[in-house]
Order: C-alpha cells, then sequence, then structure tokens
C-alpha cells in the first residue's frame, strides 16, 4: 500500500514529530508509515484524515500486489 | 469462550509494566548476572545459583514487560513481532542443538549422551532473544 503522508506533511509545513505529538503516537511510528513498512490501523487513519483534513483514500492507495 | 473469559484475557493480553521498570530490569540484570559471573571464582553455598537464575530471569522479565516512553499501536505490532520470533527460533534451537551437540561430542568420545537443556538456558536465551530483536526492531525504523 502507498501513502502520500510525506507530501500532505511537508504542504502543511508540519515535522514528523510535531505531526506524532499531534496524533499521540511515536515519531517512529510516522517514519515507517512514510517509509510503506507499517500499515497504520483505522483509527490511526481516520485520525491522519481528520489532521490534514482530506478523505483516507486520498492518503492511502492499493498496490497491485495488496 | 464468553464475554467474561475473552475480556480477561484480553486484559492480561495487554498487560505491560510502566516504563520506569525497563531502568529497574536493566539495573537488576547486570547486577545479576555480574553476580553470577563472580560466584563462579568462589565457593557458595547451592542455593544461591537457583536463586540468582531465578531472580536474573525476573529482572529480564521487567524489561520485557516495561512499556516505551510512547507506547503505540506500531511499538505494540514490533513487540508481538519479536516474541513471535522469540518464540519460534528458541524452540527450533532447543530441539536441533542437543542434537548437534550429541552429533559433534560422538565423534570425538563414543560415550557422549544426548543431553537436553534445562528450563533457565531455555526461558533466558527466549527473552534475550525477544529483547534483542524488539530492540534491533524499533532502532531498524527510527
Amino acid at each position: 500500500m502507498k501513502n502520500t503522508l510525506k507530501v500532505q506533511r511537508a504542504i502543511k509545513d508540519l515535522t514528523q514529530d510535531d505531526l506524532a505529538k499531534e496524533m499521540g503516537v511515536s515519531r517512529q511510528t510516522i517514519n515507517s508509515i512514510e517509509k510503506g513498512r507499517y500499515v497504520p490501523s483505522t483509527v490511526l487513519a481516520l485520525k491522519l484524515s481528520a489532521i490534514f483534513g482530506i478523505s483516507v483514500n486520498e492518503f492511502f492507495t492499493l498496490e497491485d500486489d495488496d | 469462550m464468553c464475554e467474561k473469559e475473552r475480556r480477561r484475557l484480553e486484559k492480561l493480553n495487554k498487560f505491560q509494566l510502566s516504563h520506569s521498570y525497563k531502568k529497574i530490569g536493566i539495573i537488576a540484570s547486570i547486577t545479576i548476572f555480574s553476580l553470577m559471573i563472580a560466584k563462579k571464582f568462589i565457593d557458595e553455598p547451592d542455593w544461591v545459583k537457583p536463586i540468582l537464575s531465578g531472580l536474573l530471569l525476573v529482572s529480564m522479565l521487567l524489561i520485557s514487560l516495561a512499556k516505551e516512553k510512547v507506547e503505540d499501536e506500531y511499538i505494540d505490532s514490533l513487540r508481538s513481532q519479536s516474541y513471535r520470533f522469540a518464540f519460534i527460533v528458541v524452540i527450533i534451537y532447543s530441539l536441533v542443538q542437543p542434537l548437534v551437540n550429541y552429533g559433534v561430542g560422538i565423534l570425538f568420545d563414543e560415550t557422549e549422551t544426548l543431553k537436553g537443556f534445562d528450563y533457565f538456558q531455555v526461558l533466558f536465551f527466549m527473552l534475550v532473544v525477544q529483547i534483542l530483536v524488539f530492540y534491533k526492531l524499533k532502532r531498524y525504523n527510527k
């Protein structure tokens, strides 16, 4: 699964640390989501959606092997 | 499984100690491990070894069960991966290693017998593997 978190974060001019604090998770969590190593739960995906004001579908897209 | 049992199991599954126990566990483990090495050079009563072994396992369990500073779902998934890895590796190791020891031993000494591990070795190895794998996974995603 691909995601656009890094781009969205850059648009909002947020650091990984800022976003992690806002979401109540560790910075490593944000980093691993951005690198595609970790697929977040629905709860985290919805939190991201609420913070950035865009739908979950705009963040995450399925790849061929998903 | 009834609802009450399910909730109890869920609670037990999520049981963790506060972050401060990690420091206590590390200090205790190092101290006990040093004592275990030191006792090899001095005469001590028979009851010392099992007590030190038990205390070492308990202090390592404290490290294993202590929460991280920020304990979220990602850290939880890394923790689960490390427990799964440690469980499988230790079972395979405990099955294979005695056979390897026996095979190598019999090449040099025909009276070699097949010996297993005692519970301390298995549990110690399992905790070491779990703790190391967990921190390795955490570091990998820093």
